[in-house]
Order: C-alpha cells, then structure tokens, then sequence
C-alpha cells in the first residue's frame, strides 16, 4: 500500500501542472502544440483519477480513468489534429477583447476570487477538507480559463479547445467533490464527441470557400454525392 | 417498456431515412415519427396512468408526470406539423440550390434524432441525464442550422452551438452542487428530480442558491434569457423556417422546463426569497431588451426570433411570482407562445418562397403586393402578430393578462415596467406589419413578381393552428384545466 500522505502530494504536482498547461492554452498562437497541450492536461486528469482511486478506491474512479484516456487523450486529439492538417491552420495570432498577458492576469484573480467564493459557500459542509476543496478550485478555474479561451479566440478550433478545456475542469470538479453516476460520465464524454466532431467539421467550412467546403465534406464521406453541384 | 417503444421507433425511422432516396420518402418517415411519437403520447394522456413510475418505462432514470406529458404533446404536435411543411419548403430549397440533395439525409436524420432526443429529455427523472439530452438537442439542433449552403448560417450555428455549450457545463457543475446536497442530507446522493423535490425542505440555503444561479446560467442560455439571449436571433432567423418554427416552439421549451424543474426543487427551500426577485430582475430584462430589439427591425423572421425572447422573459416573470395561479398560466403560456410562434415562422416561411431574392438574414424586408401574391401568408402573420401580442380571441390574451394581474399583486413598478414594454413590442409588431404589408408595386412593374405557388402542405399547418389557437383562446375544457392543475399540485407549488 502506498503512503496516502505521498499520493496527496502526488496530486498537488498534478494540480500544478493542469494550471500550467491550462496558462499555456490562454496564452500561445501555435495550434499544433495546442492539441498537444490539452492531451497532456487530460493524460494529467487520468493520472488524478488513478491518484484518487488508489486513496479512495472508488471503482468509478477507475473507469473515468480509463475512458478518459480512450476519448481525450486519443480519439478527440487525434481527430482534431488530422483537420488541422487538412485545413492547414498553423497560428491563431487573432484575438478577441483580451490578449493572452490581460488573459493570464485576469485567471490568475479569478482563481483568488473562486478561492475566497467555496470557501464561503462550502463553510461547515464536510466537503471542506484541504485537498478536496483545492481540487473543487482548480476545477473551477480550468472552466473559467477554458471560457476565456472560447470567448477570446476568432478561430472556431481554438474555441473549441477551449471548450474542451473547460470540460477538463468540469471533471475534475466532479471528480474532487462528488461521485457522479458513470453513466452520466460516460454519457457526457459521447456528447463531448459529437460537438467536437461537429464544430471541426463547420469550421472546415468557414476556413475555405463554400464549394471548397462541399469538396472536403466529400472527402470526408460526411455527404453523398449530388448529381447537381452547388 | 415505453422507453423501448420509442427508442425502437427513432431506430426505424433513422433506418428508412439512411435507405430513403428522395425528398418525399424523408420527409414521409419524420411525418409518421412525429405521428407515432404524438400517438404515443396521447394514448398515455387518455389512458389515466400518469404519473408513470420509472419500473413501467423501463429504466430508474426516466419518469412520466403531467409535465412531461404536456410538453411533449406540444413537442409531437409542433413537429408534426412542421415535417408536413417541410415537404415543400425543403423542395423549394433544393430547387432554389440553398440546401444540397446530398445533404437532404443528415437533414431529415438530424430532424428525426431531434424529436427523439426531445421526448427522452422531457421523460428523464434523472436531471443530469436531462441536462445531457438538452445538450445534445443543442448540437443537433445547430446542424439543422447550418445546412444551408451559406456561410452565415454556419457562423450562427456555431455561435449557438458555443454559447449554449459553453452555458450549459455552468448547469452542470450546478447539478453536482445539487448531487453533493443531496448526497449530504441523505447519504446516497442522488439527481432524480422525484426524490429531490421530497427532500427538498433539507436542503441547506446558501448550497441552494449557489447550485440554482450555476443551473440557471446554462438553461438560461437555452431559452434565450437575457444577457445570454445573443445567439437566439440570429440562428432563429437563419434556419430554414421549419426548423426555425422548431427552435422557437420547442427548444425554447426545453431551457425553460429546466429551469422550471429546479425552481420547484427550491421554492421547497428558503432560498425562495432571495431567487425570486432575481427571476424577476432578468425576466425584466429579458423583456426590454427584446422590446428595445424590436423597435427598430425591419427583418420578419428577426422580429418573430426577438418576440421569443421577449416571451421567455414573460416566463421567467411568471415563474418569479411562483404562486400557483401564475405557475398555472406560465405553463398555459408555454402552449400558447408555441402554437403561435410555429405558425409565425411558418408564414414568415411562405413569404421567404416568395422574396427569397432579397430576403436575406440581414436585409430589410421588401414585401410587395402580399395579398395579391400570398393571401394565407399575410393574413397569418397578421393574426399571428395579433396573437403573440396578446389580443382577446388568443390565448396569450389571458395568460399575459393573468400574469399581469399577479405581478401587480406582488409589485407595482415591476407591472407598470412590463406594461410598457409589452406596448413597445406591440407597436413594434403593429409598425412592421403596416409599413411593409401596404407596399405595392407600380402598375408597370407588377407583373415582374411571380406569385410563389404555395403548397397546399405549407398552407395546411398555418391554417391548422390558427383554428387551435382560436379555439385554446375561447374554449377552456374541464379536462385542460383539470390537467395543468394537476402539473402545477405535482410541482408542488
């Protein structure tokens, strides 16, 4: 059995590392490192779920684990990469409102501000222990600094990274201060796929011209062939 | 059981779309869906056994109740009647090379798995589970959006699609919220919406307030609730009008059915006090933003989309008073602000066929000689208009007004405010309709506009509920009021 005290600390160098690669998100204009980076933040979740399985040993825990990794650390990079080739996007340098130094300013108050919020919310529940309460924090501001990203990035891709990202923080709130159902994990990550699927695919539209667009939907087998063209 | 029979269904009716080949035999299958979706749930309105439990349905997560039941009956018949429009408006479509014959399956297939997802949300017990399928009508929804062949229609899909998504993982972080209290009362937690409402008087307040503001951003965005009203317009007026009749008449429903299933959970609590006002505050809003939206358009389908957010925020006005009486005519309102709005967008629709040239998203409406040319068109948007905003003879006369009367009841300046603003979208409505309804063309030019020939499948649905929404504006049955009773004793109000 390992030392329970050492899986916490375990999960304290986790937590470190899904703030950095959630600042990494906000603030770079390379696209191809981008879906990396979130690969890596999910790979991160998975090992937090393990972490917690091993200290509470909750069976669910085990399997968030495990299709965590099947669909956000490979199906949905894996999918998104292969359109970024296709559209051949390198740089988003288009910004929104905010810049990434104001971004990474403005995550680092929010994450103060969620911080002072719990702990008046959560004053007296049980819930309130140290690392689970850190946990619910992070959790929080990985969906605010997700958010940012989606309403701060021109490019449908990046938003949906965003997106993505903020999802990554829903799980991890989940995961530090309730035990959901797996059905409705599992539901959530079939949902999380679909919009993924759907929003690559318009952006494939709106990247190119519109009978440029219908050539790709056929390359991608997503339409039959018209006998009439547009 | 039930759970089975519709998920059998949905399996058929994708299954002969995947095999269909023509518009027809589509648009044929989402037809008898609808139909056998409506049957089902008129058989279940009929045969007396609801509240069904979920061992009857087949799954601990799902339940029928009476609210349940009465949107989906909404759901099935609005559907219903917008797949028999679609017959000729999408042929239209694809004559005029808007919508792409290859697209035609993922068309019909989004619009068959739409009504699915529909009914399985308003059944679920489970509030995550409905939270999930919400989302899901989210995404189908935006690809129904953006199926046209047109930049701007994926533009707004996926302002829809990030907005709404984006709004809706807030809910869910607020149904975990909901999920630890419960597991805190009661030891096993639990999200099924029957418990919840039993244990609600446990419930802690601060807990409650902060796990109701969380849901009520991402079912706020849903419904088109101020501030996060943004995308509601633009995706309303750029979708194909039978699908934009959809959008309006029941997607709206499904925001608002959220929100109003976790308020009944906390009007069990004293968090009551402090959340009722801030409904108020944003259905206010909600309603001046859409009156102050209204005033100056000059695009049809524009002005219906802002008239739907004007009428959430009547919703979400009356779900704030929360005494029974107002819940009964809030529910009252969903039905009636449904029919009304579907056969709107319809005869927006037909007079899209008609100017489809310059009758674009963004352009100012240039109607001419409607009456000669769309006689049924004109006259539905006429009386439509006079039904959205509350004129006697339709039903939302006597919702609005009861509404009214109880907000006066509970404050005076809020009544005066919303009197105003409903003038303001009432005039709004009335300008459009006089300013660009009596334009007609010089004697010369005349016959340079083709008259549209209309459908007789796009002109049935409009006729159809014109006569429902004058007879649910002059008939009140025993049965009707005997059922929205029994929702409004089942919500525990």
């Amino acid at each position: 059995m390992i030392d329970p005290a050492f899986i916490q600390d375990v999960i304290r160098v986790l937590f470190a590392v899904v703030i950095v690669t959630a600042a990494y998100i906000i603030s770079t204009r390379n696209m191809i490192s981008l879906v990396s980076v979130y690969a890596l933040q999910s790979l991160t979740l998975v090992f937090m779920a393990l972490a917690l399985y091993s200290l509470e040993g909750t069976t669910v825990l085990l399997a968030i684990a495990c299709i965590t990794f099947a669909s956000k650390v490979l199906v949905i990079p894996y999918f998104i990469a292969t359109i970024q080739e296709r559209i051949r996007i390198k740089r988003d340098i288009e910004f929104h409102f905010l810049s990434p130094t104001t971004s990474l300013l403005l995550s680092m108050a929010l994450m103060l501000f969620i911080y002072i919020a719990l702990a008046h919310i959560m004053e007296g529940t049980p819930g309130r222990e140290s690392l689970f309460f850190f946990g619910a924090v992070i959790g929080i501001s990985l969906m605010l600094m997700g958010m940012m990203v989606t309403f701060s990035r021109k490019r449908a891709i990046t938003k949906v990274l965003g997106y993505l990202t903020m999802e990554n923080g829903v799980l991890l709130f989940g995961m530090f201060v309730t035990k959901l159902p797996f059905i409705i994990e599992f539901l959530i990550i079939i949902d999380l796929i679909i919009l993924v699927m759907l929003t690559t695919i318009l952006t494939v539209g709106l990247d190119s011209t519109l009978e440029d667009y219908h050539n790709r939907l056929h390359r991608f087998h997503l339409v039959e062939d018209t006998e009439e063209g547009p | 059981m039930i759970l089975l029979a519709i998920i059998l269904i949905a399996a058929a009716s994708l299954a002969l779309i995947a095999v269909s080949r023509t518009n027809r035999q589509m648009n044929t299958v989402c037809i008898a869906e609808a139909a056998l979706f409506l049957s089902i749930a008129v058989w279940l309105l009929l045969s007396g056994q609801v509240p069904i439990s979920s061992f009857v349905i087949g799954s601990q997560y799902f339940f029928i109740d009476h609210l349940g039941l009465f949107e989906v009956l909404i759901s099935a018949i609005i559907f219903l009647l917008a797949a028999i429009y679609a017959r000729g408006y999408v042929e239209g479509l694809i004559e005029t090379h808007e919508l792409g014959k290859g697209s035609l399956k993922l068309f019909y297939g989004a619009w068959a798995f739409l009504l699915t997802v529909i009914l399985l949300a308003f059944f679920s017990d489970n509030l995550a589970l409905f939270w999930i399928f919400a989302e899901l009508t989210t995404i189908v929804s935006a690809m129904l959006v953006a199926i046209l062949y047109a930049r701007d229609n994926i533009d707004a899909a996926i302002k829809y699609i990030f907005i709404a998504s984006v709004s809706m993982l807030f809910s869910f972080v607020g149904l975990v919220f909901l999920f630890e209290i419960s597991r805190s009362v009661s030891g096993e937690g639990t999200l099924n919406w029957t418990v919840l409402v039993q244990q609600a008087h446990l419930f802690p307040t601060g807990m409650m307030i902060a796990a109701f503001a969380l849901v009520f951003i991402g079912f706020a965005a849903k419904s088109g609730i101020f501030p996060f009203h943004t995308w509601l317009p633009e995706a309303h007026a750029r979708a194909p009008s039978a699908v934009s009749a959809i959008l309006s008449g029941v997607l709206l429903n499904v925001g608002i059915y959220g929100i109003i299933r976790v308020f009944a959970i906390v009007h069990q609590t004293p968090a009551v006090t402090t959340l009722s006002p801030l409904l108020l505050v944003f259905g206010l809003l909600t309603v001046g933003i859409a009156a102050l939206s209204m005033l100056p358009q000059k695009n049809l389908k524009k002005l219906i989309a802002f008239s739907s957010v004007e009428n959430m925020g009547i919703l979400l006005i009356g779900l704030a008073i929360a005494t029974p009486l107002a819940i009964f005519w809030v529910l009252f309102h969903i039905m009636a602000h449904a029919f009304t709005k579907a056969s709107l967008f319809f005869s927006a629709g037909i007079l899209h066929r008609q100017y489809h040239s310059t009758l674009s998203a963004d352009a100012v409406d240039d109607i001419r000689d409607v009456f000669r040319l769309q006689p049924l068109a004109a006259w539905g948007v006429i009386l439509g208009g006079l039904a959205i905003i509350g004129m006697p003879l339709f039903p939302i006369f006597f919702s609005k007004l009861f509404i009214l009367m109880q907000l006066g009841a509970v404050s005076l300046p809020a009544l005066i405010i919303l009197l105003f603003l409903l003038f303001i979208t009432a005039v709004s409505l009335g300008y459009y309709v006089i300013s660009t309804f009596t334009q007609v063309s010089r004697p010369e030019t005349r016959d340079d506009i083709v008259a549209y020939d209309t459908p007789l499948g796009m002109k049935v649905p409009v006729i159809i509920l014109l006569i429902l929404m004058v007879f649910l504006g002059t008939v009140f049955t025993t049965g009707e009021i005997t059922f929205l009773d029994r929702i409004v004793a089942e919500l525990m109000f």
